[in-house]
């Protein structure tokens, strides 16, 4: 089990009971625990073997904990991450503000890591209109300059889920790819706006 | 880079940087302060005949590698080991600088060789080990008593005893040490496991014998750069083996872990816990951190672990365990097993008591109460020696690198804990801090099943104690009544006699005492003079 390969390392950041957890534990088990509080589902690391054009690729998923009492430790889980899904709750106005602290933090200390935006919970704001504190619209805008990818998932009806995991394991087959031929020139900003630029979500 | 910009700023007065021979030239501290000419006068010269002395020697026992082996195994299959064990050999007088001797002393037990070739394979690995322990014996023994480079003749003697030793077939057991055995056994397995991978194995042997003897050439060097260069070490091979050889890469990762084994476990004694680091400091620091910390609860960590029942118990000593085990382990690779170890129990000891699959949230708390708990030795020198000398592709992404990582963020979240993150007030952190009160305390009826029996005990005396001492402030409390009491009762008896001695004064009757003496005959009164009589004066 420890000699497992894995290829990139993709960690999970967000606010505690945002649903991180549920988020992996429905990508990697398709299936969705109902209980009065969700905070803890599913295991901390997971590894996934995903296939992109032929090529087979491993992810090793980090949950981390998203306690603020942990913040200040939150550089140390990220390090050498290839891609960083910071969550919030699309009904939480307050989640999504930490999902800026993130950002910043991931664009100071790991710039080699691409972040994707994620809002959890779409089903509750699909029932219920009233529901949604988070615009879709003001988190495009913020997404778009920050040069991220968003989307908006439910890992109760496994909306967009597998979708995100496919796109992150293929920009991340992409820009390996691009970062081999190009190392010795360094690293090519251009190219990971364009990698990174497009949506998956349509809305 | 950092390194090399520190050591531009340092500044050194002119007449240190010269030749100690006082030549006129710069010397240079790798010169032991000599500048290059000096220096290789005195020392090269030396190094030069040890050096080819040392091929001599290398060569000489290929060769006799070779015949034994031939004999031993026949001829298909022995290509592939033919440097290892001739490699052997010389790693292990790499520091008896006396060459010849050793090389006489090799010369006189290789003759047994081929009187034991009827025992085959089993054979030839046991006269191995046994030469290499007398060596190290003999290495052992020359550090002790002489400078390395004027050992002459004292080395005579030790070669002569050792040789009586070897002939005797009978090394005493008190001068084999457990290290050089389980070199011997990590050096055997590795050997074995590379001839599966035919020519790439050889070539691997090789790059690693090279490798360790630049590390042990490098060994003043800054920790850090012994890091790097075992990190290239480890990438190049890789790629190597990967590029040039065509393994495939989960033959690769294999043989990367044997690698890691069989270099670490010889550098192991020379690169964990440096001098030149503050290592030991900070080790020192964090356990004092901790002990510190005893007071804390799993309640206030948030801890998602119910100790009460009793398999939960279990696997968190078992956790325990695991950590502190890390200690004793010398393959970076084999104490992030441990780490793993102490976290699956964890994992396990949250689904126990939630009934559900355990989250980041849940482990990372449970973690840090684990290492409060278990206080694990050396916890700073074993994360930098596994950050240093890892293969860092696993330490990276794999389910081991997580592990390690959330035992950092552990160990940091330890050496930054206040009283906010552990949702208390300043004023009960600083009390618990400083030992004037403690939370258990107010707790005590909750004991859990597990709970150490001494400890048990120590609270019941605790208890006793208290009820103790309680009884006697009820006696002192009585006894203080009680002499209240007698003093109340004696005022109280002198006020009521005074009150009746006021209410009935004492009358007491006139003396009748002279009236009574005229009546009574008075003995003294004889001897009174005789009563005036009047007497009538003329006049």
């Amino acid at each position: 089990m420890s000699g497992q390969r894995v290829d990139a390392k993709v960690v999970m950041l967000g606010k505690e009971s945002v649903g991180k957890t549920s988020l992996v534990e429905r990508y990697v088990h398709h299936r969705f625990l109902q209980g009065p509080y969700q905070n803890t589902i599913g295991a901390a690391f997971v590894a996934k073997a995903i296939n992109v054009g032929g090529r087979n690729v491993i992810l090793g998923i980090w949950d981390t904990a998203g306690s603020e009492r942990y913040e200040a430790m939150s550089r140390i889980y990220y390090r050498g991450a290839k891609a960083a899904i910071v969550c919030y709750d699309l009904t939480d106005r307050s989640s999504f503000d930490r999902v800026k602290f993130w950002v910043n933090e991931l664009q100071n200390f790991e710039e080699n890591c691409r972040i994707y935006i994620c809002g959890t919970k779409s089903d509750l704001v699909e029932n219920d209109k009233s529901m949604r504190q988070v615009d879709f619209h003001d988190v495009q805008d913020y997404a778009d300059e920050i040069k991220a990818h968003l989307c908006e998932t439910s890992s109760k009806t496994g909306q967009s889920v597998d979708e995100l995991f496919q796109k992150v394991a293929e920009d991340y087959v992409n820009y390996s790819d691009f970062q081999v031929q190009s190392e010795p020139k360094g690293v090519d900003l251009n190219s990971r706006r364009d990698l990174t630029s497009y949506t998956c979500c349509h809305h | 880079m950092s390194l090399k910009s520190e050591r531009r700023a340092i500044h050194v007065d002119q007449s240190e940087l010269l030749c100690k021979k006082g030549c006129g030239y710069y010397g240079n501290p790798a010169w032991q302060g000599f500048c290059s000419k000096c220096w290789r006068e005195e020392y090269q010269k030396a190094r030069q005949k040890q050096i080819q002395e040392d091929w001599e020697l290398a060569e000489r026992l290929q060769r006799e590698e070779e015949e034994a082996y031939a004999s031993s195994q026949g001829a298909q299959g022995g290509q592939t080991s033919l440097g290892f064990t001739k490699f052997e050999e010389k790693k292990s007088n790499e520091k008896a600088r006396k060459v010849t001797t050793v090389k006489k002393f090799f010369t006189a037990s290789s003759k047994s060789v081929p009187k034991k070739d009827p025992e085959e394979k089993s054979g030839k690995p046991v006269q191995a080990g046994g030469r290499e322990r007398s060596a190290d014996i003999l290495r052992d023994l020359k550090g002790l008593f002489v400078p390395p480079w004027e050992l002459a003749s004292s080395a005579e003697v030790l070669y002569d005893k050792l040789r009586d030793m070897k002939e005797a077939k009978a090394p005493s057991p008190s001068l084999t040490r457990q290290y050089s055995i389980e070199t011997d056994r990590v050096s055997k397995d590795f050997i074995e496991f590379l001839k599966t991978y035919h020519k790439a194995g050889h070539d691997v042997y090789k790059q690693c014998k090279v490798f360790l003897e630049t590390i042990h050439h490098k060994k003043e060097s800054n920790i850090d750069e012994l890091s790097e260069f075992t990190q290239d070490f480890y990438q190049n091979t890789a790629d190597k083996l990967q590029m040039y050889w065509k393994v495939p890469p989960n033959k690769v990762e294999e043989a990367m872990d044997q690698i890691e084994k069989f270099i670490m476990t010889r550098l192991y004694k020379h690169v964990f816990c440096p001098e030149t680091t503050d290592d030991e400091k900070k080790d020192l620091t964090v356990q004092k951190r901790i002990r510190a910390l005893h007071w804390v609860t799993p309640q206030m960590l948030c801890v998602p672990v119910n100790e009460d029942i009793p398999e939960v118990s279990d696997m968190v000593v078992k956790a325990i365990t695991d950590i502190i085990e890390m200690d004793s382990k010398r393959i970076p690779r084999d104490k992030l097993a441990c780490i793993t170890g102490c976290s699956k129990q964890i994992f396990n000891a949250i689904r126990i008591t939630k009934n559900e699959p355990a989250s980041a949230d849940d482990f990372l708390p449970t973690l840090i109460y684990i290492v409060l708990k278990a206080n694990p030795p050396r916890l700073q020198s074993n994360i930098q020696y596994i950050t240093r000398f890892c293969n860092p592709s696993r330490l990276m992404t794999g389910e081991d690198g997580y592990y390690f990582t959330n035992l950092c963020c552990a160990i940091a979240f330890i050496e930054k804990l206040d009283a906010q993150s552990l949702n208390l007030s300043e004023e009960e952190f600083s009390r618990y801090m400083s030992g004037q009160a403690s939370p258990k305390k107010q707790d005590t009826d909750i004991w859990d099943a597990d709970t150490c029996p001494g400890v048990k005990q120590m609270h019941r005396n605790l208890d006793l104690l208290s009820q103790l001492s309680e009884r006697q402030e009820r006696i002192v409390t009585g006894a203080k009544k009680l002499e209240k009491d007698l003093i109340d009762w004696t005022e109280e008896v002198t006020r009521e006699v005074q009150d009746i001695v006021e209410k009935y004064p004492l009358h007491i009757k006139a003396n009748s005492q002279a009236l009574a003496s005229i009546d009574s005959e008075n003995v003294e009164d004889d001897r009174l003079p005789p009563p005036l009589q009047p007497q009538v004066y003329a006049g």
